[in-house]
């Protein structure tokens, strides 16, 4: 167990987004598609880690692209600015989570996974969000969701062995974030938002976050329906499930603002579980994988 | 994404526990089928979906599905892809699989875990509780019955079959429990 201080100040140990991911959110939020291929290709060169897999995914048979790439600047041209900045948060997201998620029994890499299941997801509902007249950032749902369960890093640092699991074993059915909140003095939606807050993201991501599990009904966060959503799709998906496994509420009101209907959603389940595979990762859904919408 | 059973056989059978080099991973909306004494079946994190084990005692085989969803309705496309993805379209594929590896089905143990729901679903998805629901008219139309589950709640398990006695335990929350024989 540990005090909200002792928890905060655990934020202060966590490493930070790399700074190639702020740069590429920061321009994703100010409108990215209109972005300088160039600027990207700069951003996206520095890191090697971000660079290989750009190029991986340009030579990835999934494309369907004819021939093989030969250098970062003609896969940079081929995959465009959107998949590009896709792939490097995706990357180094991936790389922020790998061994997150200890503390919730999870095995390495599973919320790298989810985190990925949840934005691919997020992305399919904002779309078809936005179809329905409520407009939502499909790039800004993909890195919200993505970073939705960063605050797990910060119950990691502070929770003992096997504390979560002793938790959940005692739990009723309140949600697990009231059991982290009493154990930690905040819970990891909370956590995450802070260190969204001090990475300096965008002010939509960090609600998004912080409502995660729990969507405000006034003022309504269209951002928010779809992260939450996007959640509970990857859960059921079996993403990313440790001791907290499912004691968490899918919002009524935010299913109804969505109006999304259970086939819609259990055809994104089979989706994601398709794309996050661990064999093959294409980071967005394949063309004709979208939210499928009953007539 | 079912694969073919496991061979050869071990003469020895496994004792105790079988280290993590000898078991065999179904991932999720995925099936396996072995007849290897040596090994385990393991599945990880059933949260909704459901983990269905078929064993046959005397020859010693064992299956294990982990689904995902309970109707291939959802998606033709990926129902054809991976059956094991949907209750409906994966449990005649087990059932299929294990008697072609040797399993008699007047000896086959069934046993499930899983089906776990998200709190406050107001009856409006129930993923969960719809997985168990497809999981017994399958086996009712197979003429199978549960010889032992471990079903609903909140909570994620992991679930294991031993090949060498048909041991079925159940992880979840820090805690080990033998699901079959009781």
């Amino acid at each position: 167990m540990a005090s909200l201080n002792d928890t905060i100040a655990a934020l202060d140990r966590l490493p930070a987004l790399p700074a190639t991911s702020l740069q590429l959110i920061s321009m994703l939020a100010g409108g990215g598609r209109d972005a300088d291929l160039r600027e990207v290709e700069r951003i996206v060169s520095r890191d090697e880690a971000v660079a290989a897999s750009v190029l991986r995914r340009a030579n990835s048979a999934a494309l369907g692209m004819r021939g093989r790439v030969a250098g970062i600047s003609d896969a940079i041209r081929r995959l465009g600015t959107r998949e590009l900045c896709r792939i490097a948060l995706e990357t180094q997201t991936s790389g922020l989570l790998a061994n997150a998620g200890r503390s919730y029994g999870l095995r390495r890499g599973a919320l790298s996974q989810s985190a990925l299941g949840g934005a691919i997801a997020a992305d399919a509902l904002a779309r078809s969000h936005t179809d329905q007249g409520v407009r939502v950032d499909r790039e800004i749902a993909f890195v919200a969701a993505l970073l939705r369960d960063i605050g797990k890093l910060a119950i990691d640092a502070v929770a003992g062995p096997d504390a979560l699991e002793a938790i959940a074993a005692a739990a009723d059915t309140r949600p697990f974030l009231a059991y982290e909140r009493e154990a930690f003095g905040a819970d990891h939606a909370e956590l995450g938002a802070i260190l969204c807050e001090r990475w300096s993201l965008p002010t939509a991501i960090i609600q998004a976050v912080r409502g995660h599990h729990e969507p405000p009904s006034s003022p309504v966060e269209p951002l928010t329906d779809v992260v939450h959503a996007a959640d509970c799709v990857a859960r059921w998906a079996g993403l990313g499930l440790g001791c907290d496994g499912l004691m968490y509420p899918f919002d009524s009101g935010a299913r109804e603002r969505l109006g999304t209907t259970r086939d819609e959603l259990e055809a994104l389940v089979a989706d994601i579980l398709a794309a996050t595979a661990p064999e093959q990762t294409p980071g967005i859904l394949a063309p004709g994988n979208t939210l499928r919408r009953s007539a | 994404m079912s694969r073919s059973p496991s061979l050869p056989l071990k003469p020895e059978p496994a004792a105790g526990r079988a280290p993590e080099g000898d078991r065999i991973v179904v991932g999720v909306a995925d099936l396996q089928v072995s007849r290897d004494p040596g090994k385990a079946i393991i599945t990880y994190a059933l949260g909704s979906c459901i983990g269905v084990t078929l064993y046959d005692p005397v020859a010693k085989v064992a299956g294990m599905l982990h689904f995902m969803l309970p109707e291939s309705s959802v998606s033709a496309e990926k129902a054809a892809a991976n059956p094991a993805m949907f209750g409906d379209a994966g449990l005649p594929i087990l059932f299929e699989k294990v008697i072609a590896a040797g399993a008699k089905r007047e000896r086959l143990v069934v046993c499930a875990a899983g089906g776990a729901e998200v709190l406050a679903d107001d009856g409006h998805f129930r993923i969960g509780s719809r997985n168990r629901t497809i999981l017994r008219k399958i086996f009712w139309k197979l003429n199978l019955l549960l010889a032992a589950e471990e079903t609903g709640g909140q909570h994620s398990r992991t679930l294991t079959i031993r090949l060498s006695d048909g041991q079925i335990t159940i992880r979840s929350q820090g805690k080990e429990s033998v699901l079959w024989p009781r």
